[in-house]
């Protein structure tokens, strides 16, 4: 099943300059797909599309085979969660499991449910012990846990990342990168869409999407994608180290096919 | 940077625990009691010294420290010179006490009971502030919108959005931290690059000040429409139904407190308007 499926899509904040232009493309269900681009070139914008928050757009933006529209929104949005880039412009509650709550309030969820989904999901991203920490005594990436855990406890069939990790450090990066592994390992069937500028992340993604100035450049694999090293560096990209290497043994002489996808595989072919 | 003021202080008192709505209505019923007028300043002084010895009860329960207090009435020395001058330039008709001083070119004479009109205006306040800070300093500001929300919730009969109210509240309790962050790194960032919030002249400073106001309304308006966004999109609707992840529950002790701030009103409603009390409590002066 296609849950997401965009057409033709365009828009502008101004009516001048567009922020997307034209841009179409499929996410499969269960599918991890990485969205890479400059700054300015449009993600955030396409997240907010997808989330409904922007109005007047050209195209058509189908989500679970249902045309998004404002009668459609409310209904929708209850499949889907996002979590921002800055962790504390999306807290809520005034504690952890207040905005955990939150969520679940909002869709009526029956108070004696919630004490229960609270706790599952605190424990799933390692902040049961912090349900009555209020945010300023949280770190960044404990507060995007958090963000996360509040998104979880939706059920959502499909959680969009607008840059989560972005203003985390490495270590904060890492714990969400395997929050978010092990979401995908508990429910296969969970659909990913991040936006991110780590390109290491991107090359672990299922597909990988690069938008430049509201167009979409490139799309497919990572490998395939990340192949097309000069074109990326063209718009200010870098590539994965994996990447960087077997376009550095090309030029060598060294052919390595496709197909290979992380160092292990690499080190393996090259010691055949 | 940290109030003292009105912040909630963790401690696992039994006024702690006594259901926000309670302990709302109660406090409000023992701050109007406070005001009221009584007929002689024997019954006034009675009476003040009474609540008085509650407040201290109420303190001492709540945990509230000394410095704390101390810092809460910080601000009242202005009042003291205010209500001084207040009182001593108003003519004291039907004087109790003897007289303080006098000037007598003037004709202006200054009873001892200007100053103790003065001192009791000064008590009550002070036992205002520390009867607020019982309430602020037990209750968590959510908690209190609980209750704030709870009370207004019949109003919802004709459209006052509670609701809506009790949120904007609870959200810019929980952005005051955030706020003050901002404000405290933009006044960095502000004094690296050479402006002083501290020294120079008052048009400077003023100057000064707005380097600090435009960026900080800047920021909190893009923090608010990122917080609208994050709601929104996790399913909030003002209007629409919604469950509670906190309900109140109000136990019996939350009675038997609200029942004798309540009894402690009444009483004194009734001294302080049943004439019998005037004849009962007199200083000898006050024997007309
Ligand atoms: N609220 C807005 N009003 C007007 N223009 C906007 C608004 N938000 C973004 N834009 C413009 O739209 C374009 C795309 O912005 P967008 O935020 O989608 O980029 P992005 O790819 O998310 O960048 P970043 O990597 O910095 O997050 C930019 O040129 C930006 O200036
Ligand atoms: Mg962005």
């Amino acid at each position: 099943m296609k849950i997401i499926s965009v057409n033709n899509l365009s828009f502008s904040y101004d009516g001048e300059h567009p922020a997307i232009k034209d841009v179409s493309f499929d996410v499969e269900e269960g599918s991890y797909v990485a969205i890479i681009g400059h700054n300015g070139s449009g993600k955030s914008t396409l997240a907010k599309i997808l989330m409904g928050l922007l109005n007047g757009y050209e195209g058509e933006v189908k989500l679970f085979d249902t045309v998004l529209s404002n009668q459609s929104i409310t209904a929708l949005r209850k499949r889907i969660g996002i979590v921002f880039q800055n962790p504390d412009n999306q807290f809520v509650g005034s504690t952890v499991a207040d905005d955990i709550a939150f969520g679940l309030e909002n869709h009526e969820v029956p108070h004696e449910e919630m004490e229960g989904i609270i706790h599952q999901y605190a424990s799933e991203v390692g902040m049961i012990d912090f349900l009555d920490h209020e945010p300023e005594s949280l770190s960044g990436g404990q507060k995007q846990r958090v963000a996360i855990a509040g998104v979880l406890a939706m059920k959502p069939d499909l959680v969009i990342f607008d840059e989560a990790t972005a203003m985390l450090d490495p270590k904060g990066k890492r714990e969400i990168a395997d929050i978010i592994l092990k979401m995908k390992q508990e429910n296969p069937k969970l659909t990913i869409l991040s936006i991110t500028h780590d390109v290491e992340e991107a090359n672990r993604a299922d597909e990988v999407l690069v938008l430049n100035d509201g167009q979409l450049f490139l799309s497919g694999k990572p490998s395939e994608v990340f192949a097309h090293g000069k074109e990326l560096r063209e718009i200010q990209l870098d590539s994965p180290f994996l990447a960087m290497l077997i376009e550095a043994l090309k030029k060598q002489g060294i052919d390595v096919p496709q197909g290979i996808n992380d160092v292990e595989k690499l080190e393996e072919y090259l010691c055949r | 940077m940290k109030f003292s003021l009105g912040r909630y202080v963790p401690y696992d008192s039994l006024i702690h625990r006594i259901d926000p709505r309670a302990k709302l209505l109660a406090i409000l019923f023992l701050m109007i009691c406070i005001f009221f007028p009584y007929q002689s300043w024997a019954m006034t002084f009675a009476v003040d010294g009474a609540i008085f010895l509650l407040l201290v009860v109420l303190l001492y329960m709540t945990r509230t420290k000394i410095v704390d207090i101390l810092r809460s009435l910080k601000s009242l020395w202005f009042m003291i010179i205010f209500l001084l001058l207040i009182y001593c330039l108003i003519p004291t008709t039907e004087p109790t006490f003897p007289l303080a001083f006098e000037v007598a070119a003037w004709n202006w004479r200054v009873y001892w009971d200007s100053f103790l009109q003065a001192a009791k205006i000064l008590l009550r306040l002070m036992m205002m502030i520390e009867l607020t800070m019982v309430l602020t300093s037990s209750t968590k500001p959510l908690d209190l919108t609980f209750a704030l929300e709870w009370y207004m919730t019949p109003l919802k009969v004709i459209h006052f959005p509670a609701h809506e109210i009790a949120m904007i509240i609870s959200i810019a309790i929980r952005f005051i931290p955030t706020l003050l962050e901002d404000t405290s790194r933009i006044m960095k960032s502000q004094e690296s690059r050479g402006v002083s919030f501290s020294h120079g002249r008052i048009s400077k400073r003023v100057v000064s000040l707005t380097s600090l106001i435009i960026p900080l309304f800047v920021s909190a308006f893009m923090r608010s429409d990122e917080l609208a966004n994050a709601m929104e999109c996790r399913g909030y609707d003002p209007r629409g139904n919604r469950t509670r992840y906190r309900l109140l529950k109000a136990k019996w002790y939350d009675w038997v407190f609200l029942l004798f701030c309540a009894a402690v009103f009444g009483v004194l409603l009734w001294f302080s308007i049943d004439p019998r009390f005037n004849a009962l409590l007199l200083f000898p002066a006050e024997v007309h």
